[in-house]
């Protein structure tokens, strides 16, 4: 066999062509004029690639949708503060608290947004426009199981005996279910422990505890459980799969929470980020982000509520959502998340 | 080593410092230093005073040891098969355990919640034969998750044994047996010798395999059966303790570190490397 012989010359120029490749440089995959937009995984991921990114596009900006759990979004910035991985996130006040307090996000000019002045005003923070409002409860299974009448129902009602999935604190819709669940057994925002007595004592009769609450849609669609605390959004994206699935506002109220966009400290494209706020928060996109499969709650005054929304929510019980202090559960919540791994662990 | 053949490693030995090397000497900083960037030892000291902490470390390397015992009892009949096999049969095997691994880990995953749930095959039938009373489900134990992590690290120990066996003479046991050894005789004392290399390679790759994987853990097992890997990205991801974390990821690399290094130290011994 002959070989052809190979130069160092030769090798090093192939060596030195790779950074202009994008092969060594990971920052260099981010094309000029794009943002790089955080989203929760799955539907609202879908939902913001179909429905803002081509609004974003059309003013001359790519918008490029990267999934991520909150917690996660703050822990990847915490890992590289001086060179964040998004430009803009997606935040509930539990987050945006902690990535405030550690400077990770700006505030917003909002004389950069034509639409901000439609926004609701409980819309508006010094952080970000809310692009919708997230109402959590209980889902069901009306196939498998009663209507539950609230979280007490859960744990003192037989028939959700091995029915019901738990998640930790990792999980803002989880963390707010049980600050309720503690208020109803006598503790409160800071004060957790009826919560870890009741779960020690009733976990036998848990259906399961997952690690986050994609995995208990899963567990949902597969009939392994026929109850979990949820938004409406989670619940109208299971019957838009066809998945026999009803959302219960638990007799004390149904927490709620903001969700909102932010601009990363040190992004690399802001004025792309302020365009995304922009085509987020128009009319146009709120309006097919309030019909099914997202069904999100509208935030932009021009947007009415669509029927579907109106079956989830009603003007009454808009008037009883739980707005959780945050401030004081951030500071217990990494307790909290500990303490829950020792009482459930096997 | 070759000169010549020095620059066409060179991408591979930059790759393997910027990408592995570089960001585990970064780990091994987070892990001895606290949160105001200190130099201490607490964050370990904090990792063997916890009970919780080294209970999960424990189950961790048990959770290992155990895949890799049902591996090898499931394996170990493939890899005799294929001995005794011929041309067409072989290449059956072989296509039959690379099949699997064609397919992701994590779909692989998501295909074991369909047969271990309540309303898949396995509790569908316990139901039809009387074992099981209503349909049950069969995920979020150890023993699911051992059958689960067991099946998709298959490969890894069947391929290498398959490779040392092809090398080996086969002459041997058809030897033995015209000497008068049993199947049994044959089994222990030639065949399961030659394959021993072939199996503590396969061990060590089942075993990390199994002691690190994320997603079946947490898929199969739940949140209730808790390993270091779950561990370290609690840790990271939800409290944001770094320090705490690089500290258990060390902790784990090390434990699996050492009985893989066992297993390679045996797999280099004279009798079990087939040089007796």
């Amino acid at each position: 066999m002959t070989s052809r012989p190979f130069s160092r010359r030769q090798f090093t120029a192939g060596l030195a062509s790779l950074p202009a490749l994008g092969l060594l440089s990971p920052g260099s995959v981010r094309a000029a004029g794009s943002v790089v937009a955080a989203s929760f995984p799955n539907a609202w991921e879908d939902a913001y690639r179909k429905i803002v990114a081509p609004l974003v596009q059309a003013q001359g900006t790519e918008l490029v949708v990267a999934p991520a759990l909150a917690q996660d979004q703050l822990a990847k910035l915490l890992a590289n503060p001086s060179k964040p991985p998004f430009d803009a996130l997606l935040m509930s006040p539990g987050q945006t608290a902690e990535a405030a307090s550690r400077g990770l996000i700006e505030k917003i000019d909002p004389s950069r947004l034509k639409n901000w002045g439609k926004l609701a005003a409980a819309a508006r923070t010094e952080y970000g426009p809310n692009v919708t409002v997230e109402i959590n409860g209980i889902a069901y299974n009306p196939s498998l199981v009663p209507k539950p009448a609230g979280y007490k129902d859960l744990f003192e009602n037989r028939a959700y005996d091995g029915k019901v999935a738990w998640i930790g604190f990792g999980s803002n819709t989880a963390t707010m279910a049980w600050v309720e669940i503690a208020k109803l057994y006598g503790g409160s925002e800071d004060d957790m422990a009826p919560v870890f007595k009741l779960l020690a004592s009733h976990l036998p009769k848990i259906g399961a505890i997952a690690n986050n609450g994609s995995q208990q849609m899963t567990m949902f669609q597969q009939g392994e459980i026929a109850v979990f605390m949820a938004s409406t959004g989670n619940v109208a994206r299971l019957k838009s799969l066809g998945v026999p699935c009803e959302f219960v506002h638990p007799a004390s109220g149904s927490p709620s929470v903001p969700v909102t966009i932010h601009l990363a400290k040190g992004a690399a494209n802001p004025q792309g980020v302020y365009q995304y706020m922009d085509a987020a928060i128009s009319a146009d996109a709120q309006a097919k982000l309030a019909l099914p499969p997202t069904e999100m709650i509208p935030t932009n005054a021009d947007v009415p509520l669509p029927p579907g929304i109106k079956a989830f929510v009603s003007d009454e019980q808009m008037k009883t959502l739980v707005y959780p202090d945050w401030a004081k559960i951030n500071a217990k919540r990494a307790a909290w998340t500990a303490e829950f791994d020792r009482v459930v662990r096997k | 080593m070759n000169r010549t053949g020095l620059p066409f490693l060179l991408p591979m030995l930059v790759l393997s410092l910027a990408g592995f090397l570089v960001p585990l000497a970064l780990l091994g900083v987070f892990s001895l230093v606290d949160t105001s960037g200190a130099p201490t030892l607490d964050n370990y000291r904090r990792l063997f005073a916890d009970p919780f902490i080294l209970s999960v470390l424990v189950d961790t390397l048990g959770l290992g040891a155990k895949v890799v015992a049902l591996t090898t009892l499931i394996a170990l009949p493939i890899v005799l098969l294929y001995w005794h096999a011929g041309p067409r049969m072989r290449r059956v095997i072989v296509f039959l355990t690379l099949l699997p691994m064609l397919t992701s880990n994590v779909v692989r995953t998501f295909a074991w919640i369909v047969i271990l749930g309540r309303l898949g095959p396995i509790s569908q039938a316990m139901v039809e034969l009387g074992f099981f009373p209503a349909p049950r489900s069969l995920l979020f134990n150890e023993t699911a998750l051992v059958v689960v992590l067991a099946q998709i690290e298959l490969p890894l120990l069947v391929l290498p044994v398959i490779a040392v066996m092809t090398r080996s003479d086969g002459s041997l046991a058809a030897a033995a047996a015209t000497l008068g050894a049993g199947p049994w005789r044959v089994l222990s004392t030639i065949l399961l010798p030659m394959m021993a290399p072939g199996i503590l390679a396969g061990w060590v790759l089942v075993f990390a395999g199994a002691t690190t994987s994320y997603v079946t853990q947490s898929v199969i097992g739940g949140a209730r059966l808790i390993y270091l890997p779950q561990f370290v990205y609690r840790e990271v991801g939800v409290l944001f303790q770094w320090p705490s974390a690089a500290a258990a990821a060390f902790v784990l690399l090390a434990a699996t570190s050492v009985v893989m290094l066992a297993m390679t130290a045996a797999s280099r011994h004279p009798r079990l490397a087939g040089h007796a």
